[in-house]
């Protein structure tokens, strides 16, 4: 004969507190187990984009460089695509980790950590070269100093290299990326490069040169 | 009568003990089905309260740890520090210069080291395109600056080059930001390129650190813009 009241109140509150605690585990490990919405620094998503905007960014200014240096218009032509759309893409990249809060840079994580195989070794025996494909400082160079002929196969031949390296990395992201508009910008890398690989080996013939 | 008296006395007396006995009863257990209920009422909540906190907690930590300042480092308001273009000497008001009116053309910061000491109003422009430049005295220990120049040459948008007389033996510096490190392993080096290469204070994302003006002061392919 406990005042009745004094039982409800009681029951009554257990059976709220009980109610809050399960409704705060409940919320907290659901968020836990929801994919996150955006990738982490670690992700091969901004792994990715990291690396591939500094891949790119040389194949740009490779572009630049030979249209410097030759007066070929099927070299000039190929070039001013590459540099634009290698551009635009990397521009692409960086707004996405922009958007998703990322650095462009992880400092002290070597290149393509993402994909499980880390550039490592030391830094002044790669001269510039930082991801493979990459053409070496001496190499652009070299591209500086070349004109006519000579400076339209070495660009074809650093560029069959570069997009070796790139189409390497871009199916990478094809296969581990998380984000649909990244991979299928990944895979159509690896599409228009396959096929400018095609073509360069045709005007590296024509010249009477090989990759 | 007076034993009956004393008999119903009796009575009353073991009734009225048996009821005081009831009544202390029903307090023992009115206070224990409190108690009970309390202890088990502030410690579910404190444990839900726990549980939301942490995860919280976790969030906040990690937004912390992106957003956390550098310790020791100096900023500049951004919208007080010029950006035209001029090709006359400029007066800076720091050393190294972290922004400002300067040189229309950049001075190459692709992983660029430069072994001079370097045009300020050249290097200005390229912290305006995003780069982290790291300048060093006579003072900086020799590993240290063999350890930045590889880490500069592995690192696009940025640049490396001797500053005399500047204060810090070894500094840091970014659009409107600037620091003074211990040494080439101190962990504000990896935090400082993290956060500022490319970083949120760079005045103009996307620009180019390649085709400026280079160590042998020859422009490049994007000269004169």
């Amino acid at each position: 004969m406990t005042g009745r009241r004094t039982r409800y109140a009681a029951v009554t509150a257990v059976a709220l507190s009980v109610l809050f605690a399960a409704g705060a585990v409940t919320v907290a490990s659901a968020e836990r187990e929801e994919a996150p919405r955006t990738p982490d620094s670690a992700s091969a998503d901004a792994g990715f984009a990291r690396d591939m905007s500094v891949h790119h960014q040389q194949a740009v200014e490779m572009s630049f460089i030979v249209r410097d240096r030759t007066e070929d218009p099927a070299v000039r032509r190929l070039a001013y695509d590459i540099a634009n759309t290698q551009a635009n893409q990397r521009g692409m990249m960086l707004g996405w980790l922009d958007m998703w809060g990322l650095p462009k840079v992880e400092s002290g994580t070597a290149p393509m950590t993402w994909m499980g195989m880390p550039v490592t070794g030391d830094a002044a025996g790669k001269d510039g070269a930082l991801m493979p494909g990459m053409a070496t400082r001496t190499q652009l160079d070299a591209l500086r100093e070349a004109s006519g002929k000579e400076a339209e196969v070495l660009y074809l031949r650093l560029m069959t290299a570069h997009h070796k390296g790139g189409v390497h990395m871009a199916e990478g992201c094809v296969q581990k990326c998380s984000v649909d508009i990244e991979r299928d910008l990944a895979q159509g890398m690896v599409d228009a490069q396959e096929s400018e690989i095609a073509l360069m080996a045709d005007m590296l013939r024509k010249r009477g040169a090989t990759a | 009568m007076a034993a009956n008296r004393s008999t119903s006395a009796d009575r009353r007396a073991r009734i009225e003990e048996m009821r005081r006995a009831e009544q202390a009863r029903e307090r023992r257990n009115r206070f224990l089905t409190i108690g009970v209920s309390a202890v088990v009422v502030l410690s579910l909540v404190g444990f839900g309260t726990f549980v939301l906190m942490k995860k919280s907690d976790e969030e906040d930590a990690k937004a912390a740890a992106a957003k956390a300042p550098i310790s020791g480092e100096k900023s500049w308001d951004a919208a007080k520090l010029g950006r035209n273009h001029v090709e006359t000497a400029v007066k800076y008001d720091m050393k190294p210069p972290v922004g400002g009116d300067h040189h229309p053309v950049w001075l190459n910061c692709d992983g660029d080291v430069y072994d001079k000491a370097v045009p300020e109003v050249n290097a200005v422009h390229s912290l305006e395109h995003g780069a982290v430049w790291v300048t060093y005295t006579k003072k900086a220990a020799e590993a240290d600056v063999k350890k930045l120049k590889d880490k500069v040459s592995d690192t696009p948008y940025t640049l490396m080059s001797p500053v005399d007389d500047q204060s810090g033996a070894i500094m840091l510096s970014a659009w409107g930001k600037q620091v003074t490190v211990d040494s080439a392993s101190d962990p504000r080096v990896d935090a400082f390129f993290t956060k500022y290469v490319q970083g949120k204070q760079t005045p103009e994302p996307g620009a180019a650190c390649t085709g400026g003006v280079g160590a042998d002061g020859m422009g490049g392919a994007g000269m004169g813009q």
